[in-house]
């Protein structure tokens, strides 16, 4: 602790380089935690439409409703099922009309003759979904069959690409904050170039004389995850509602405060684990005892 | 206690500082070495603290060769041997206690510890009262006190000395070495590298003279003509 407090005071001495490598690691971890959260949302929004098994079949205009009515009796004889819900064009309109209750532009252009009918099927298990879709397909009447199969390939493309931008984002800005520890611890290894030399010839050890520079780069990390983590509590916090609304029915909201504490704690350690390495680099490079 | 055998050093330009040279001090000896600039005075105790190693030849101290003390144990050797500097290597922003302090600090000594033995060691310096002045605020004789202090406080075997009087006035040099008299009179091996000839000849003790690397007197209580 004492050794804390040592590190503490040397860092006001010179506040510009200090604060310059926590908003280094700051931004990089900022970005990192923009990542994980875009990452484990669609890792949510992938759950929650597969544990949903549903399939939306559309209709061709000139099919009537005897021979909609008959498809549904024959998915409907399968057994598989669990609801089926018929979406009359009027429904559809009402449908669309809620959804885009915020744009005018859009509510004036299209009227229920534009939309198609529907049923919505729900499926007992994921694994029917495949011998509804068929069914349905086979039928001349049929103009169009949504599965979650579609959306799931989708989302998971997205994924791969976040994931993998994240990965080229974020090591890029892992290296740059990697650069700048070692040229701040560099440059108070310069400063206290004399203090370094007069303990090493009144018997300090190596490690004594390289301790305070390891808790340095460690606090510039523990410090860059902090406010880091503050400002995706806050934004989160803030833009919660649209991101609610976007979401529609998939619940994220309230966030677990569990979880802001488990990735400041995963943060603060890859973080601290940076400042150290990058110390380590430093010191290597830049502390010479004779 | 220390016992210099054949030892040479040459440096990578090839001037030789230390040519042959055979010495042995005994426990609680008060040296002075003596010699003009560039005689070799600072290049023998640098040897003595592994700053430098032998070109040839052997250092020992209580029988260890120095040169052969690895990187990782140097720190037991240099906490058995107190320097006071030419340049005092005192921290201008630190206060004389917090100088003094840092020999303990290595240490791992306790607050309470390094409160107690600081306090005692600018107590016998004579130097208590400014304990929380920095070295700027400070006389010429207080700084090198302060450079003993913090080179006593840790109660080194051995002191090494390498021009403390340089930048005194006589009186002023005069008390500096009456101090290190006495820390040696409790104990303590002294070798004080001078060019100070007053001081040597007032002391009477034991003088080992160099001249360009090599021991050209070795005198019980001998006398210092500079050339």
């Amino acid at each position: 602790m004492n050794q804390i407090k040592k590190t503490v005071k040397l860092l006001r001495r010179s506040p510009y380089q200090a604060l310059a490598a926590a908003l280094a690691m700051s931004l990089t971890f900022f970005v990192s935690s923009i990542f994980i959260i875009l990452i484990i949302g669609g890792q949510i929004v992938l759950n929650y439409i597969e544990q949903r098994p549903e399939v939306i079949v559309f209709f061709k205009d000139e099919a009537n409703q005897t021979e909609i009515d008959d498809l549904t009796e024959k998915v409907r004889s399968t057994g598989l099922t669990k609801e089926i819900k018929f979406v009359s064009k009027e429904e559809a309109l009402a449908i669309y009309r809620e959804r885009n209750k915020d744009d005018p532009l859009l509510l004036e252009s299209v009227t229920a003759d534009f939309l198609p009918r529907s049923i919505d099927i729900s499926v007992n298990r994921a694994a029917d979904i495949k011998q509804i879709t068929d069914l349905a397909q086979a039928s001349e009447h049929v103009d169009k069959v949504i599965t979650p199969e579609n959306l799931v390939e989708q989302l998971v493309k997205w994924t791969k690409t976040i994931r993998l931008g994240g990965l080229v984002f974020v090591s890029t800005l892992l290296s740059v904050s990697f650069l700048i520890i070692i040229m701040v611890i560099g440059m108070r290894i310069a400063i206290r170039r004399e203090e370094v030399s007069i303990m090493s010839l009144v018997g300090a050890t190596k490690w004594y004389i390289a301790r305070p520079f390891f808790i340095e780069g460690a606090l510039y990390g523990i410090l860059g995850a902090s406010i880091s983590v503050f400002l995706i509590y806050v934004l989160l916090l803030f833009y919660s509602p649209q991101i609610q609304n976007f979401l529609g029915d998939i619940r994220v909201f309230p966030i677990n405060p569990l979880f802001f504490l488990y990735l400041w704690a995963a943060e603060a350690l890859a973080a601290a684990l940076v400042g150290i390495i990058g110390a380590a680099i430093a010191l290597y490079r830049y502390l010479k005892i004779r | 206690m220390l016992e210099f055998i054949a030892v040479s050093k040459q440096f990578p330009d090839g001037q030789v500082a230390l040519d042959d040279i055979n010495l042995k001090i005994e426990g609680s000896d008060f040296v002075f070495i003596t010699g003009p600039s560039g005689a070799g005075k600072s290049t023998l105790l640098r040897l003595i603290t592994k700053e430098l190693v032998p070109s040839s030849g052997q250092v020992l101290f209580n029988e260890d060769d120095i040169a052969k003390i690895p990187e990782n144990k140097l720190h037991i050797l240099r906490r058995r041997i107190g320097t006071v500097f030419q340049d005092f290597k005192l921290l201008l922003s630190r206060t004389v206690f917090e100088n003094v302090a840092l020999s303990l600090e290595v240490l791992k000594r306790s607050d309470s510890e390094i409160e107690k033995e600081v306090s005692e060691a600018l107590e016998k310096v004579g130097i208590l009262e400014k304990a929380d002045y920095f070295p700027a605020q400070l006389s010429g004789g207080e700084v090198q006190r302060t450079a003993i202090a913090r080179a006593i406080v840790s109660k080194p075997e051995v002191l090494l000395a390498d021009e403390p009087t340089g930048d005194l006035d006589p009186k002023t040099a005069e008390q500096v070495v009456e101090l290190l008299e006495k820390i040696n009179k409790e104990g303590t091996t002294v070798l004080m590298a001078t060019h100070n000839s007053a001081i040597v000849n007032k002391f009477k003790k034991r003088v080992v003279h160099l001249k360009k690397g090599k021991i050209e007197k070795d005198q019980k209580e001998g006398k210092y003509e500079p050339d």
